[in-house]
């Protein structure tokens, strides 16, 4: 997937024109944040369930290289293949190859994060292969050729008229030739169309929500059943994932199975939950002759060498961008790529590279809401902070951004000026601002003025209110 | 190149955790930790298990009947096959090939096929904590019938409903039998809210699970 997070801004002044997405995004809220705070609040224990997952993750990233030795070993000894990837473009070859050789035409995919954070799906068809995102969601914005606006529910920009429209025009190849609007019949049309593909596809690809040293299994968790059944049907199945999946048990896991769906859908458990071992047994009926999985680096490692090792215990819920401010009103495609909200902005910079990643850093209000509904308690407001100071000194801010902030400090060391400047500047707004004492429009502050009024000031400044107040006992 | 990855990543792990003060934990302490792997503190359940089991099942669209033993599964298909108004086209897991079942039914004691109205399969466990099914994949138990068919029926005895799935991990571990190819944990029919956010039952999976607890606890 193509980086545009450089473009955040014009992005974002785009979606705050868009209602459709205002709407859109703002169901989330009602949905998804009040669907989490109601299972937190009926789990008195959740507290010490959340303190539980957090260190299980840190645990594991202290002890990283132990443990991929030995979730590699369980794979091994169960007849499967682990790969090793250093980058976006190792992994993409590596599975490019195993694909190759199995000399697949049909590839069904089941979510993976990681492989749209490789640009897997461009590597394939390049190649010649059919790749089929299989999660309905996934497949809806691969059809529409868009990219998935939210990490959990990839559609939730797209209205159902939309997709009514995109399935006429599209499914009449599979001979669906009735224009169908109803969510159900939508969802039927999906159904049958894969049924097909699972049968006939040459490999599988899934992600891994974990990965199990102690059984050399991967996770999957959906509710549609479609990566479990693309991952049994096709001959070749592989995995990608990114290394710091891995976790050491399956108690390790189920732990944090529990955080995931009260975080992500305030569920206790998704529908599907597949452990996946190896390729099929001697005696089994079904299963993948071959499977496969490839570890992924492409800057984990550059992440645990330092401050950002926090954010490596993402297991990528989705709860911070369900209670962020800047998400719920701009949505999912602003932030330009595959990782969006507050996970996004610390993801994006440190994968991607900062000048790439652009602004996203600044795009949070420091309300610290993420950090409260982290699952794992990464500290992103934190980690978002000292990416704005990295890339201030790496020189990627604006020059007119750096030649204000530096009128700025110089006059704040200058109270007396700073004072009587800021004392004029309000005079002039209050007049300006009349009787209703708001502005519609203010020059210079159109991104403000779009989306709500600027009040005019009253009174006095903020320094003089409160010496003043401060003076009063 | 692969192996050489492998070593560089490996390599570059150990280093970040060295220069970053990570505490390894001892090779003898990780070995313990393997072996007899903690639990995590755990939503309390105040129900007894069985109740409780029943309970979530229910809320999750399970529909739920009980057979005091496996000689009543025939009959008791048999009627589901009649109200259903489904021909007596079915899968089942090879684990219960052994029943007396009717010579007049077409009947694929095999892995699921693409079209699919209704199979039965063997669930090893139950979990209490969220109602849900475990399925170890075996010569008995072809994983593809769990996802294939239209109606999914699933037989448990009541007796292997666990609390909560980290006891599931430990009876499996003192099996002894080693892991399978898939374990699938099942908690409900399949769904999606993908169109709209319209829940939409079945997605890719079975629109209807029917569960028949066998004996008494
Ligand atoms: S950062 Fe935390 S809240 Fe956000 S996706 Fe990751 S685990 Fe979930």
């Amino acid at each position: 997937m193509q980086i545009a997070s450089q473009q955040f801004r014009e992005r974002a002044s785009e979606a705050l024109l868009d209602p459709n997405i205002r709407t859109a995004f703002d169901g989330l809220k009602t949905g998804f944040a009040a669907a989490r705070a109601r299972s937190v609040a009926a789990l008195p224990e959740f507290p010490a369930m959340r303190e539980a997952a957090r260190n299980i993750r840190t645990h594991t990233l202290e002890n990283l290289d132990l443990y991929l030795e030995r979730y590699e070993e369980a794979v091994r000894a169960q007849g499967g293949h682990v790969h090793w990837a250093e980058d976006a473009e190792d992994a993409c070859r590596i599975v490019r190859d195993i694909c190759r050789k199995a000399g697949a035409k049909i590839v069904t995919k089941g979510k993976s994060m990681v492989s749209e954070e490789i640009g897997l799906n461009a590597v394939l068809e390049a190649d010649g292969c059919e790749v089929l995102e299989t999660d309905a969601g996934e497949y809806i914005v691969q059809l529409a050729k868009e990219t998935p606006s939210h990490i959990v529910v990839p559609t939730v920009h797209k209205t159902v008229q939309e997709i009514s429209e995109l399935f006429y025009e599209r499914h009449r190849a599979y001979g669906f030739e009735e224009r169908v609007t109803e969510a159900a019949d939508l969802i039927a049309q999906v159904r049958a169309i894969m049924r097909e593909k699972y049968f006939t596809a040459d490999v599988s690809l899934t992600g891994a929500n974990f990965l199990i040293a102690e059984t050399g299994s991967n996770i999957i968790v959906t509710n549609e059943g479609n990566g479990d059944l693309a991952s049994m049907l096709a001959p070749v199945h592989i995995v990608t994932a990114g290394i710091e999946k891995v976790v050491p048990s399956l108690n390790d896991a189920s732990a944090l199975l529990r955080m995931l769906g009260r975080s992500a859908l305030g569920m206790e458990t998704t529908a599907y939950t597949t452990f996946m071992t190896g390729p099929k047994r001697a005696h089994d009926l079904d299963g993948p002759e071959e499977y496969h999985v490839v570890l992924i680096d492409n800057g984990r490692t550059k992440m645990l060498d330092g401050p950002f090792r926090e954010m490596l215990r993402c297991i990528r819920c989705g709860a911070c961008m369900n209670h962020c401010p800047v998400y719920l009103s701009v949505g999912g495609h602003a932030y330009g790529w595959v990782y969006p909200g507050p996970m996004g902005s610390v993801l994006t910079p440190m994968i991607a590279g900062l000048e790439e990643a652009g602004d996203l850093p600044n795009a949070c209000t420091l309300n610290g809401r993420c950090q409260q509904v982290c699952p794992v308690d990464i500290p992103l407001p934190d980690l978002l902070r000292r990416l704005r100071h990295e890339r201030w000194e790496a020189g990627f801010v604006k020059q007119t951004v750096r030649w204000s902030l530096g009128l700025w400090a110089w006059l704040a060391t200058k109270p007396r000026l700073y004072r009587s400047l800021t004392r004029l500047g309000m005079a002039v707004l209050h007049k300006l601002g009349g009787k209703r004492g708001r502005f519609r429009r203010l020059p210079l502050a159109g991104g403000w003025t779009g989306s709500r009024d600027f009040p005019a000031p009253q009174g006095q400044t903020f320094l003089d209110a409160w010496s003043k107040g401060a003076k009063q006992p | 190149m692969s192996a050489d990855a492998r070593t560089q990543i490996l390599t570059r792990i150990r280093t970040a955790l060295r220069q970053n003060g990570a505490v390894p934990m001892p090779p003898a302490a990780l070995d313990r930790r393997m072996t007899a792997p903690p639990t995590a503190p755990l939503p309390a359940m105040e129900d007894d298990r069985v109740s409780r089991f029943i309970a979530k099942a229910d809320a999750n669209g399970i529909a739920v009947d009980h057979i005091a033993s496996l000689q009543m599964l025939v009959p008791a298909l048999a009627r589901l096959l009649s109200e259903t108004g489904l021909k007596a086209d079915i899968s089942v897991a090879p684990a219960l090939a052994d029943l007396d079942w009717p010579k007049d039914w077409q009947i694929n004691f095999a892995a699921g096929r693409r079209e699919e109205h209704l199979s039965v399969t063997f669930a090893a466990a139950g979990i209490a904590e969220t109602g849900s099914l475990v399925f170890r994949s075996g010569a008995g138990s072809p994983a593809t019938l769990n996802f294939l068919p239209d109606i999914h029926v699933i037989v448990l005895r009541t007796g292997d409903i666990a609390a909560y799935p980290e006891e599931v991990w430990d009876r499996f571990r003192a099996e002894g039998q080693g892991w399978p190819r898939a374990m699938n944990v099942i908690a409900s029919p399949s769904r999606t809210a993908d169109v709209g956010g319209i829940v939409v039952r079945p997605a890719h999976g079975p629109k209807a699970v029917h569960l028949f607890l066998l004996g008494s606890d």
